[in-house]
């Protein structure tokens, strides 16, 4: 009986294996070829990336910083690797990475503001799984997704899990249009109906600890490779209540001596429907004010 | 009471609540034979069962139904 | 430790070599140090409610067995009914209900000394207790003897595949299993294994998937319009059904794979035409509980009252059944609802079935469909009750639906696309076996390398599109 369970049970690990083998292979080739979208612009930052100055973060990241602004007034090329969704596991994955290919004259930070527990950023860092082979600067971040990532990584699949239809038209040229991105900035054009409070619910949440760790390597990694560093809190249109997220940022910063610019409780943004998409998003308009007044004190700290 | 006359009474009773002319009742017959046969009915069966012999069933005696055959059995220690 | 983590799957090896190699006489305290040690890495405390359940539950059930007097063993089984429902009532209710005080005295200007309270609900404490509850009435009843050994009765309220959210089983089924334990069988094992991988692939597959979307609209709801309302409409009780009965085939296969037969907990439910079916092929653990345990006694005491009694017996049941779930007026209009639904088919029970064979549409195809869909449209209305979080929600959700038309919210369009595609496989999968038993057969087909292909597929799709992050079961909150 054992011996027929077993023989079965090899046969549909085998034929699972070479399914999953050959569709690896498959997803993995299209993954690569994609020219638009989230997953081209990771490769991109990842693998390709070669501007003066670089922003790091997540959406806030993405959708603050306006390429044009800051090429025009500081003379450099820009590229904006923010990417939606994902924390500060991602961003600190990212910098190793990319700080293995150059130094970036200028790297910006944008702080998510968040060191709350909760699974999501975690879970997130699926969008790095795909460069975890050949990147073995990012395995530190993507194992703590759980202690069997790299078991999970025997599969040729796993990787590419849910990301088939992405893939997909991915590779198409009509997904340009349909994702398409400026230098990796996105603008949120729609201006939104703002809703109501926002952060209040959420002011008391146990610390996560690991991603204190993660910043201050961050900081202290961006700090060591010689490139002019600051970290920016870009602005919210509520001024919320949980300043002490804002204070351990504030202090890994100080620790570090990097500086940090906080646009949270910046009155000209506050209140302002007119420069959001929602709540915790600037749009086009609001995404262009904001970075003309970092380009600009960028200018005097470059100078 | 003879088992005879009570399966003679209990059919009537059947065919009016299942609103089945024809059902003939076995022993072994189950919930599961007789189309519509669901614990809303089957209350509705033993409320007219009860009428019908004049006696009245313990909730106990109701759970060790497990076909008709026990239900006559019932009836029969009771009758 | 859930059923679809690293960690249960490793679990789970281990229980197996250790139980199968431990002499028959042992088994079960494997299969009991197994349940109190994946019930613990839980959370500890919460063994604690567990024990004392079971401990209850075992005194009075062999003092009851030690009685003659029937009006003594009454009292026995009130007394262990009570003491076991008193953690759920406090961890359930006391919240809630201290919560509402405050709410309302205030209204008054009256301050209540106690703070507000949030309770962290013991998970599958609604499980457990129910089991216990049905054993001590089946005692009572003498359905069942009262096992003589507190280990095996242990066992029966912690048994691991169950606990956290069912099926909920009885003892009469489980007890003899535990006490007569089984060596390892070809059949069971693969027929095990088929469970839990098509369970998986309910679970991850189609719920998770379906939940991110209607998640997504329910989140946001005076933001999304009718068609959106709609679709979510639609799709929320096949996440349901993906959701506990694929957690329930999984459950059912672990306890296979050991050699423990245990109940179906749903039946194809959506081919069902109409609400007294559907309730017989949805939950069914859950409901033939309620039945045994609550709607027959009732409908028995009322039976004088015949047509009247049942209904009112029926509101009062799915009620109950309601309030269970969540101390919250959603689920009571969700039990009010199911009420009235059965009650008015119970009243036109007759009519219907005298227009059937009247116009001969019994076996009409189109008959069936239809009935089939108002049966779910039917249950769709009163889920919609038991996915918002007020009342207000619940309303809003239907009036939009029939007032406000727009454009689809699609979100990433790759979650409707492996939405729809997980739901049209275990529909397919439900209409086959409905209507073609044993025919069209993977998993069973005679030719061994369809099977084979069969079980590689279904994998391969899990590993492709299956939510591997952040998935919970719905039924662990009840």
């Amino acid at each position: 009986m054992l011996k027929k369970l077993f023989i079965n049970f090899l046969l549909v690990a085998a034929v699972v294996a070479v399914l999953d083998f050959a569709l690896g292979k498959v997803l993995r080739h299209f993954y690569f070829r994609e020219s638009s979208g989230l997953h081209y612009r990771t490769t991109y930052s990842m693998e390709k990336a070669d501007a003066d100055i670089l922003i790091f973060g997540s959406s806030r990241a993405n959708h603050h910083y306006v390429p044009e602004v800051f090429a025009d007034s500081l003379g450099l090329t820009f590229y904006n690797t923010g990417r939606d969704g994902n924390g500060i596991f991602y961003q600190a994955a990212l910098l190793k990475s990319v700080l293995k290919r150059y130094t970036p004259k200028v790297i910006i930070l944008d702080y998510a503001g968040d060191f709350g527990k909760g699974r999501q950023v975690y879970d997130n860092l699926s969008s790095l799984l795909p460069y975890y082979q050949s990147h073995p600067e990012i395995r530190q971040e993507v194992n703590l997704r759980s202690p069997y990532e790299s078991v999970k990584l025997l599969s040729g699949i796993y990787p590419y899990n849910s990301q088939l239809l992405t893939i997909a038209v991915g590779n198409l040229d009509m997904n340009k249009k349909r994702k398409s991105d400026n230098k990796g900035y996105v603008p949120l054009e729609t201006e939104h109906p703002v809703v109501k409070e926002y952060f209040n619910s959420l002011i008391q949440q146990p610390v996560d600890s690991n991603k204190i760790e993660s910043l201050r390597e961050f900081v202290r990694v961006a700090k060591a490779s010689g490139t002019r560093f600051v970290v920016v809190y870009s602005p919210l249109y509520q001024e919320h209540k949980r300043y002490w997220e804002i204070e351990i940022c504030e202090t890994i910063c100080k620790e570090a001596g990097v500086p940090f610019w906080d646009y949270s409780r910046d009155s000209f943004f506050v209140q302002q429907p007119d420069l959001y998409y929602d709540p915790v998003h600037l749009n086009h308009k609001g995404a262009l004010i904001f970075s003309k007044q970092i380009a600009s004190r960028m200018r005097d700290v470059l100078h | 009471m003879e088992r005879a006359t009570v399966i003679e009474q209990l059919t009537p009773v059947f065919r009016k609540i299942f609103n089945a002319p024809e059902l003939e009742i076995t022993d072994e017959m189950t919930a599961n034979d007789v189309e519509g046969w669901d614990s809303l009915s089957h209350m509705l069966l033993i409320a007219d069962v009860e009428t019908a012999f004049s006696i009245k069933f313990k909730l106990k005696e109701l759970n060790k139904m497990r076909n008709v055959g026990d239900m006559i059995e019932i009836i029969l220690s009771k009758a | 430790m859930v059923f679809t983590s690293v960690n249960f799957i490793l679990f789970f090896a281990a229980v197996i070599v250790l139980y199968f190699s431990a002499p028959l006489k042992w088994r079960w305290l494997v299969l009991l140090v197994a349940s109190y040690f994946f019930y613990i890495n839980i959370k500890p405390v919460f063994a604690i409610l567990l024990a004392a359940v079971t401990a209850s539950t075992y005194v009075f059930t062999r003092l009851m067995d030690q009685t003659r007097k029937e009006s003594r063993k009454n009292v026995y089984k009130v007394i262990n009914i009570i003491l076991v429902l008193l953690p759920l009532f406090f961890f359930k209710y006391f919240a809630v209900i201290n919560n509402s005080l405050i709410a309302g005295l205030q209204g008054w200007g009256i301050h209540w000394p106690l703070p507000e309270i949030e309770l962290f609900l013991p998970v599958g404490i609604s499980f457990y207790t129910f089991m216990a509850i049905g054993y001590t009435i089946d005692v009572f009843n003498e359905e069942t003897p009262a096992e003589k050994h507190p280990g095996i009765v242990a066992l029966f309220i912690s048994f691991f595949p169950l606990i956290l959210s069912g099926p909920i089983e009885r003892a009469g089924n489980m007890l003899p299993q535990f006490r007569n334990p089984v060596n390892p069988d070809y059949d069971k094992v693969v027929k095990g294994l088929r469970f839990m991988l098509w369970g998986f692939f309910m679970k991850l597959v189609v719920a998770d998937r379906i939940g991110i979307y209607v998640d997504a609209v329910y989140h946001n709801i005076p933001n999304h319009n009718g068609t959106t309302l709609l679709a979510a409409f639609f799709l929320y009780p096949f996440q349901v059904y993906a959701d506990l009965g694929g957690y329930s085939l999984v459950a059912i296969g672990v306890a296979g794979i050991l050699g423990i037969k245990v109940m179906d907990n749903f039946r194809r439910p959506f081919f069902a035409a109409t609400m007294a079916e559907f309730w017989r092929r949805w939950h069914m653990s859950l409901i033939t509980w309620l039945t045994d345990y609550v709607y027959t006694p009732i409908s028995f005491a009322l039976r004088q009252y015949k047509l009247w009694g049942i209904v009112y017996s029926l509101m009062i049941t799915f009620m109950i059944s309601g309030i269970w779930h969540a101390a919250s007026l959603t689920f009571v209009a969700w039990g009010l609802l199911q009420g009235i639904y059965l009650s008015v088919e119970a009243l036109t029970n007759k009519q219907r079935a005298n227009m059937e064979k009247k116009y001969k549409l019994a076996n009409r195809g189109w008959y069936i469909f239809l009935s089939c869909l108002i049966t779910f449209i039917l249950f769709g209305i009163s889920q919609v009750f038991a996915r918002s979080a007020n009342l207000q929600d619940a309303f809003q959700v239907l009036g939009k639906i029939v007032t406000e038309p727009g454009a689809l919210f699609i979100g990433a369009p790759s979650i409707l696309i492996f939405s729809i595609l997980g739901i049209s496989m275990v529909m397919l999968k439900d209409f086959t076996d409905e209507y073609y038993p044993g025919r069209f057969l993977l998993f069973e087909n005679r030719n061994k390398p369809v099977r084979v292909m069969a079980y590689s597929l279904v994998i391969v799709l899990i590993l492709l599109i299956g939510v591997f992050d952040g998935g919970e079961f719905i039924y662990f909150q009840f």
